[in-house]
């Protein structure tokens, strides 16, 4: 863990809080037109060597006193319902969408003498912990890889056992999604999914459409190269019933036809994958141009609290970078 | 009320030490956490020096021919640095690397083509290299340049030309929008507007951000994607590292390759699922009768 601190993540003991209303900066990564930019933040400073701040005596030990008098001219925001954050973590940068490819289930299973059906069944309590966090730490989106367009040329046992754990997850979760105010989202083509499997993703979709605390955009029978072709197939038809021109396909019209385009916030801010395998495997290929990759060592049954926050504060870490 | 006053002075004094000994402890944690990266940092350079000179054994058997091509993102403040851009494609060079794609978002890279190839021996263009001239020549390497625009601007031309076709055709009203718009037509679509360039097999980044930047995403399906740190801090034994790194990777490209133990793991399982499933279906046509 001491590998993922760095100064300015530690939090100094016996500091004053002073909350400001920043308004965004807009990262130099985000100055293209197709990147939306995040609405206004909420910044917490920590500053040294301020004590309790009830006596005067105390402001005597600050070190940037003429900060500490600004700071009390400015007026002080503060969201109430502002989520609580684990000890080394900021809110501010905190991505809003967080994409993962759940990669070495099998290789999990295989170190521990288990069958591969375990490394799939853990890999999936590992997804449940994901999204409790999340939930916990004020994501709003979280996208999974759990299918690849690929993964079909397997053998045809492996993909009806995937097909079956797909079908049980969904069905034992669908009342707690609901509980919990999360939308579900599926994207990829879902024609290839087993009837069954299909009738039960269109109506998960359908019942938890209005939930708004969270999204959780499963990547199914997904790849990136299929999703700008049938975005493309989608303009086709418009094209064709003459709403637009072909001379006015753009890249904000292709941008607007993919998959992706189901939630508020399309471009996922971080990518996270694990197994430590250094690609993309065809995911996501036009929405992760400025998303900031991170590759894990663990495989995705491991992958935990610890190992997420890892993940966030080099997040955090590299966006103060690039901002200066 | 002068006990009170001693108690004050007391407890104030007391808090002040207190203040202070947090303080030297905060800074202790600091300077360990400082001391771990410049430990890190050394442990890193002394590797670069022993893979450099030759005494790490295991790099001097490179496969490099596993490395088909290889692209170089740069970030675009650091493109500007022309002279290590040089120097990074001489050690490739040196290295054995045959093709390389520089990319950088906006396009300075580009813009200095003609020094860069001037600088370099035996380089060429990449559209305008021959295949008989690559095989006879080891120190050989060609060049592709890239930026923003080859992304998703030639997607969206791409996109154009089919769409052009499509309408073309359209009249026979026996046409449908999956037979024109596949992957595989878009890729030729890629190559008919000037996207030419093959899938690099492994992807260095250099700058500050571990992102690709934008680089021509339907060319990056399976690339190895590595962040290499600043520019300016390159070395040469990272760069073989990295390299050799990925000539060990073994990918399935998402597929895998059979075998009888997950066979005997998994089959109990599956037929299990297909025995409730028609189990469930025979009662359902019961109920109905």
């Amino acid at each position: 863990m001491i590998s993922s601190l760095s100064p300015q993540l530690l939090i100094k003991p016996n500091t004053a809080t002073t909350l400001s209303p920043i308004p965004h900066v807009q990262n130099q990564r985000f100055k293209l037109a197709s990147h939306v930019c995040p609405s206004e933040l909420l910044s917490i400073r920590k500053r040294p060597g301020s004590a309790c701040a009830a006596t005067t005596q105390h402001r005597r030990y600050l070190l940037f006193p003429a900060e500490e008098e600004e700071e009390e001219e400015r007026e002080v925001k503060f969201t109430s319902d502002a989520p609580a954050l684990a000890e080394g973590l900021q809110r501010e940068p905190m991505p809003r969408h967080v994409a993962v490819i759940m990669d070495g289930n099998r290789r999990w299973a295989h170190l521990r003498g288990l069958p591969v059906r375990s490394g799939y069944e853990a890999g999936v309590k590992s997804l449940k912990t994901l999204v409790e966090l999340c939930c916990k730490w004020g994501i709003r989106v979280l996208t999974v890889f759990a299918f690849s367009s690929d993964n079909w040329f397997r053998p045809e046992v492996e993909v009806e056992f995937l097909m079956s754990l797909l079908e049980t997850g969904v069905k034992e979760e669908t009342e707690s999604f609901i509980r919990e105010r999360i939308r579900i989202s599926v994207i990829g083509d879902t024609s290839k999914l087993p009837k069954c499997l299909e009738e039960l993703v269109i109506n998960v979709v359908e019942t938890t459409k209005n939930n708004t605390r969270f999204q959780l955009i499963v990547a199914v029978s997904y790849s990136g190269q299929y999703d700008l072709v049938q975005a493309c197939q989608r303009i086709a038809m418009k094209v064709k019933d003459g709403l637009i021109e072909p001379n006015d396909v753009s890249e904000s019209l292709i941008e607007q036809e993919l998959e992706t385009n189901c939630t508020e916030f399309p471009y996922p801010d971080l990518l996270i994958r694990t197994s430590g395998e250094l690609r993309i495997s065809n995911f996501m290929l036009w929405q992760l141009a400025y998303t900031e990759l991170f590759f894990s060592q663990s495989l995705w049954p491991d992958f935990g609290e610890a190992e997420f926050l890892e993940a966030l504060k080099s997040f955090q870490q590299r966006c103060r970078h690039y901002g200066k | 009320m002068d006990f009170r006053d001693t108690m004050q002075k007391v407890y104030s004094w007391a808090c002040q030490i207190g203040n202070l000994g947090l303080w030297i402890i905060w800074l202790l944690i600091h300077f360990a956490v400082d001391l771990w990266y410049f430990a890190l940092h050394i442990a890193c350079a002394i590797e670069s020096y022993l893979i450099s000179s030759g005494i790490l054994k295991r790099y001097k058997a490179l496969d490099i021919d596993k490395l088909r091509y290889l692209a170089i993102v740069i970030e675009s403040e650091e493109a500007y640095h022309i002279p290590a851009v040089i120097q990074l494609l001489q050690w490739l060079v040196d290295i054995g690397v045959k093709h390389v794609c520089l990319y950088d978002a906006e396009g300075i890279l580009k813009k200095s083509k003609e020094s860069i190839l001037g600088k370099l021996n035996n380089a060429t263009l990449f559209e305008e290299a021959g295949e008989s001239n690559l095989l006879l020549d080891h120190k050989h390497i060609t060049l592709e340049f890239a930026s923003f625009p080859d992304g998703k601007e030639a997607v969206a031309k791409a996109a154009n030309l089919l769409f052009m076709k499509y309408v073309k055709l359209g009249g026979s009203g026996k046409i449908q929008e999956e037979k024109i718009f596949t992957e595989a037509h878009m890729s030729e679509a890629l190559r008919a507007v000037g996207c030419k360039g093959p899938e690099p097999d492994l992807l260095l980044v250099y700058g500050p951000v571990r992102c690709h930047l934008g680089f021509p995403a339907w060319r990056i399906r399976y690339t190895e994607i590595v962040h290499m740190g600043r520019l300016k801090s390159m070395r040469y034994g990272s760069l073989l590292k990295a390299i050799y790194k990925f000539t060990m990777v073994r990918q399935n490209y998402g597929k895998s390759s059979f075998n009888y133990i997950l066979l005997l793991q998994v089959v109990p399982h599956v037929l299990l699922k297909r025995y409730e499933r028609t189990r469930d279906l025979d009662r359902k046509n019961e109920s109905v009768t």
